[in-house]
């Protein structure tokens, strides 16, 4: 075997401790790193920068709709007020409780040997109900039994119109007076009946009432 | 001596490349990562919303198209009941107009005064205020009065008669004295 002798062995050890030297590599390899990083960074510059293109075509968009969508939306309330406003109104007219009727009704039940001298009525707040006093004088053999005839009477023509109707005398009392009916002298009694009744179904249009019989 | 054994001069190069590496990563994230991608995420959180909005836009549109049609009946009847009262002060139209239909309805002398106003108890009825009227009908025939009460209730749909007290007169017992408390729903004209 041949004998091989290096005589540039101190100028190769250099060479490659140049080679082998970390501050270079450490540089190669931050420089490499950073291309890696800064290739990374403009895509995400590019995917950005497409980003905000998309959101100022949207933007745009939005502009030239926006007056068109708030006019809509305002109309929109608008007209959900006037639908309310329409409703409310028409439940007010219809929850209205109707006294023509009720005067009708009344008259009606008032027969020749009875006189009212006073009524007064009232609606009761949030259409709870209607309370009615009537004020008469009743004339006959048993006057009693007349003003208790008006009550029977009035029962039985509000119940035909009206729920929950109650007619109750409040005070029933014989006065001393007589009244002359058909050339009869009859005994008197006065009365003041209550009445409190519930406006059920909707009556219909108020129609005129008949002739009073105020005597 | 081991060729493969760094040198103390090499260890520092390699810790100062190392410092190198970490400082170019922080600065990189910190500074310009991060800012990028805050921005970006920004913008796809306005699109998102721009798109909801532009979506929900024509929806918007549509509805109003739909509501439009739909709503004209109660335009209409809502009109016509605001309408009803005339422009101005309620208690500059409202008693001549009572004195008159009364008078029409063969019944003199009627008197309306304003006893209070209040809101609307319905709460859609924004705008709309309640007026309690007080009317006198110093001397009328039951049968009138049951007619101009019938009458009065089916030609004024926001007037509502709360009250009613109908009483004899002492000296002319075929005629009542009457007195109505009634509530008029009115529209506040500006």
């Amino acid at each position: 075997m041949a004998l091989h002798l290096n005589l540039l062995h101190e100028e190769i050890l250099e060479q490659r401790q140049r080679q082998r030297d970390p501050l270079k590599i450490g540089i190669y390899v931050l420089a490499g790193i950073g291309a890696l990083l800064l290739l990374y960074y403009m895509w995400n510059v590019y995917r950005t920068l497409e980003t905000k293109s998309r959101l100022s075509t949207l933007n745009n968009k939005w502009a030239r709709v926006e007056p068109t969508v708030t006019a809509a939306q305002k109309r929109v309330d608008e007209l959900n007020g006037v639908i309310k406003a329409t409703r409310a109104l028409d439940d007010y007219i219809d929850n209205r409780f109707f006294w023509g009727p009720f005067l009708q009704k009344v008259s009606e039940c008032v027969a020749p040997n009875t006189q009212l001298t006073g009524l007064t009525g009232a609606v009761l707040d949030d259409n709870k109900g209607v309370e009615v006093s009537i004020e008469g004088v009743a004339a006959g053999r048993e006057p009693r039994s007349v003003a208790e005839d008006l009550r029977q009477m009035l029962i039985e023509q509000l119940k035909k119109a009206y729920g929950d109707v109650k007619v109750e005398f409040k005070s029933l009392e014989d006065v001393d007076q007589i009244a002359m009916v058909g050339g009869t002298h009859l005994a008197m009694a006065r009365y003041t009946l209550t009445i409190s009744l519930k406006v059920g179904a909707k009556p219909a249009a108020s129609p005129a009432p008949g002739r009073g019989k105020k005597k | 001596m081991n060729s493969n054994k760094l040198t103390k001069d090499q260890i520092q190069k390699v810790v100062l490349s190392a410092m190198g590496v970490v400082i170019l990563l922080y600065v990189y994230f910190s500074f310009f990562l991060s800012p990028l991608t805050r921005s970006r995420q920004s913008a796809l959180t306005a699109i998102k919303d721009r798109q909801a909005k532009l979506e929900g836009s024509t929806e918007a549109i549509n509805k109003a198209t739909k509501l439009e049609q739909t709503a004209k009946t109660a335009t209409a009847r809502f009109a016509a009941l605001k309408a009803l009262n005339p422009e101005g002060a309620p208690i500059a139209w409202f008693p001549p107009r009572i004195k008159t239909f009364f008078a029409n309805q063969k019944i003199d002398k009627a008197t309306a005064r304003l006893d209070n106003t209040a809101g609307a108890k319905q709460s859609d009825l924004p705008g709309w205020m309640r007026y309690n009227w007080l009317i006198e009908l110093p001397q009328a025939d039951y049968s009138v009065v049951g007619n101009a009460i019938a009458e009065l209730e089916n030609s004024e749909p926001l007037l509502a008669v709360t009250k009613l007290n109908i009483h004899m007169l002492p000296e002319q017992a075929q005629f009542q004295k009457i007195d109505l408390a009634v509530e008029n729903i009115i529209t506040e004209k500006k």
